[in-house]
């Protein structure tokens, strides 16, 4: 049994299947992420801006878009695959394969990335709003130069988490028709009972979702003038430690 | 000018309406220091704010050189909003920009060319002499240099008006009086009209050449500082402006005066004087009392004596000398 198991893991790596179950995995999980963002970006601002002290209040429309992301986001991932496939046959002519599957995740992914700029954009200091409004900015003005910027590195943090949570989806994708290391863990391991072939699949998965979590969270550092204030005092600590060696 | 007409704001509230506002009326002439003075809570932020209608008042005019903003189309709006700069207790710097992107912000907003702003920006931080803190981050700045970045973002579009919204309130006492100094200079050099919303006393005294007293959505008493300082009519304009002495003299009994040096008045040693000329030695209750240039300025409490005769005989030694009293505190 042991030796059957080996040579089908080694067989999946012969024939490329876990390489490219890397590949399609990484690539469902970043496309659907990005469109996501391109609908859930906006979602999310208009969220900001319509609420009740926000720039410009609308009250219904901010109750009605937070109703139906709530409604988006309270279905679990599988049953809202399952239950708006037609809406793939229709876009794209099919209910299977990585096409559909992308579809499917950014119709999840869209609620979630508007929750999760909305909190980024939450977290800007209500005064500076007020300092720019003071000089005159339009609303539009202070969306692209106050909010976007000043929720820059926490936009990218919540990036990473709705990054990590697509990768997840993806996996569950593999149940239906999709591709990726989910589906590589599912038939072959799951459903042929090669628990190594699960475990390598989840190994995988896990080294994926590390990369992009350091990655971003590096960024995100790299990018928060915020926090520079104690890296610079102890960098000038340093330096000065230096001085007195030397 | 500036001029706030029967200004009303009330926030709509379950609980029933909230009243921060009722029937303001102000006048602030061009090149004044206007200082707003009141408790927290007396509706002052909520005034500065429906200035450059950041709130917008529910009823009343609001009149910038004859322009009621209340009127006036969101283009427009922004337009005069440029002319009217604004600092807080709090900076609200954006924080992800440099000190000079700081001060370019307004320009950007603006949309003037780069190297018009960036001239600009220069001689802004020069002027709040920050020349050297330009890469700067906000984060790696003292309150103090924060508030002098507010100030230079505040002046770049040259804005005939500056509201200041507690802009020494969160700092030292020393800053406070950089900050102070600062603002006296800008309002000196480039003729800018000040209007300071502020608890401390010091503010007013210092900087401010009119005065109004807000207390509970209401102006109290308004006026050039000399006067409203010299002889303050409320209630709440006594315990801002003499807390001291208010509490000094409830305590004490008998028959008192108040006497106020307005450095009107030659610089005699008044009680002295009293002892000397009419041999009448009075009680000093309390005495706040400066000298600036020779002259001689604040209150001091003394007790009349019991004898009517002496009582009037002090009275009438203090209004050969000049010095102005008052029998009720």
């Amino acid at each position: 049994m042991q030796l059957l198991a080996n040579s089908i893991l080694i067989q999946l790596f012969d024939q490329n299947v876990i390489l490219l179950g890397i590949w399609e995995t990484i690539y469902m999980t970043v496309l659907s992420t990005a469109i996501a963002y391109l609908f859930g970006l906006p979602l999310g601002i208009v969220l900001i801006i319509t609420e009740k002290d926000g720039l410009h209040p609308i009250p219904w429309l901010n109750k009605t878009l937070g109703f139906v992301v709530n409604a988006f986001r309270s279905f679990p991932f599988i049953i809202l695959m399952v239950a708006f496939l037609p809406i793939s046959k229709a876009l794209i002519g099919t209910r299977s394969g990585n096409g559909a599957m992308i579809i499917m995740l950014i119709i999840a992914a869209t609620p979630y990335v508007a929750r999760m700029v909305e909190s980024s954009l939450k977290e800007v200091d209500k005064g500076v709003v007020e300092a720019a409004r003071s000089m005159g900015a339009s609303n539009f003005q202070i969306i692209c130069k106050v909010y976007l910027p000043e929720a820059k590195p926490s936009l990218i943090v919540g990036a990473v988490i709705s990054t990590i949570t697509v990768l997840g989806y993806s996996a569950m994708a593999g149940e239906i028709g999709g591709g990726g290391l989910g589906k590589i863990a599912i038939t072959y391991g799951y459903q042929r009972f090669h628990d190594d072939v699960i475990w390598v699949c989840v190994a995988f998965t896990a080294v994926i979702v590390e990369l992009i979590q350091e990655g971003g969270m590096l960024l995100a550092r790299k990018l928060d003038h915020r926090v520079r204030q104690n890296s610079k005092k102890s960098k000038n600590k340093k330096s000065i430690c230096k001085e007195k060696i030397s | 000018m500036i001029q706030l007409i029967h200004l009303d704001k009330t926030y709509p509230a379950a609980a029933g309406d909230v009243v921060a506002l009722e029937d303001i009326n102000l006048t602030i002439e061009d090149g004044a220091i206007y200082g707003i003075i009141g408790l927290s809570g007396a509706g002052k932020s909520t005034l500065v704010r429906c200035i450059n209608l950041l709130e917008k008042p529910t009823a009343g005019q609001v009149l910038v050189d004859g322009e009621d903003l209340t009127k006036v189309k969101t283009k427009r709006l922004y337009e005069v909003r440029r002319n009217i700069g604004m600092i807080f207790q709090g900076f609200n710097l954006l924080e992800q920009r440099t000190v000079e992107a700081n001060v370019r912000f307004p320009l950007e907003l603006a949309k003037f060319k780069k190297d018009a702003a960036k001239a600009r920006v220069a001689q802004l931080l020069e002027l709040v002499g920050l020349s050297e803190k330009a890469k700067a981050y906000p984060s790696q700045l003292s309150g103090g240099q924060k508030q002098r970045v507010a100030i230079a973002r505040a002046l770049a579009l040259s804005p005939k008006y500056l509201l200041c919204d507690e802009a020494t309130s969160a700092l030292d006492p020393n800053t406070t009086t950089a900050i102070l100094e600062l603002l006296k200079e800008i309002n000196k050099k480039l003729g800018v009209t000040i209007i300071v919303i502020t608890h401390e006393m010091r503010v007013v005294d210092s900087i401010c050449t009119d005065v109004a007293v807000i207390d509970q959505s209401h102006i109290v008493e308004s006026g050039k500082v000399a006067d409203v300082f010299a002889f303050p009519q409320s209630e709440i304009a006594k315990q801002l402006i003499i807390p001291e002495l208010i509490r000094t003299v409830k305590s004490a009994g008998g028959n008192k005066l108040r006497l106020v040096f307005n450095g009107e008045e030659a610089d005699t040693p008044v009680v002295s004087g009293l002892a000397i000329e009419c041999g009448i030695a009075v009680n000093i209750l309390y005495a706040d009392t400066k000298n600036i240039d020779g002259k001689t300025y604040g209150h001091m409490v003394i007790t009349l004596p019991e004898d009517e005769g002496q009582a009037a005989q002090v009275k009438e030694y203090l209004e050969k000398n000049n010095v102005t009293y008052k029998e009720e505190i």
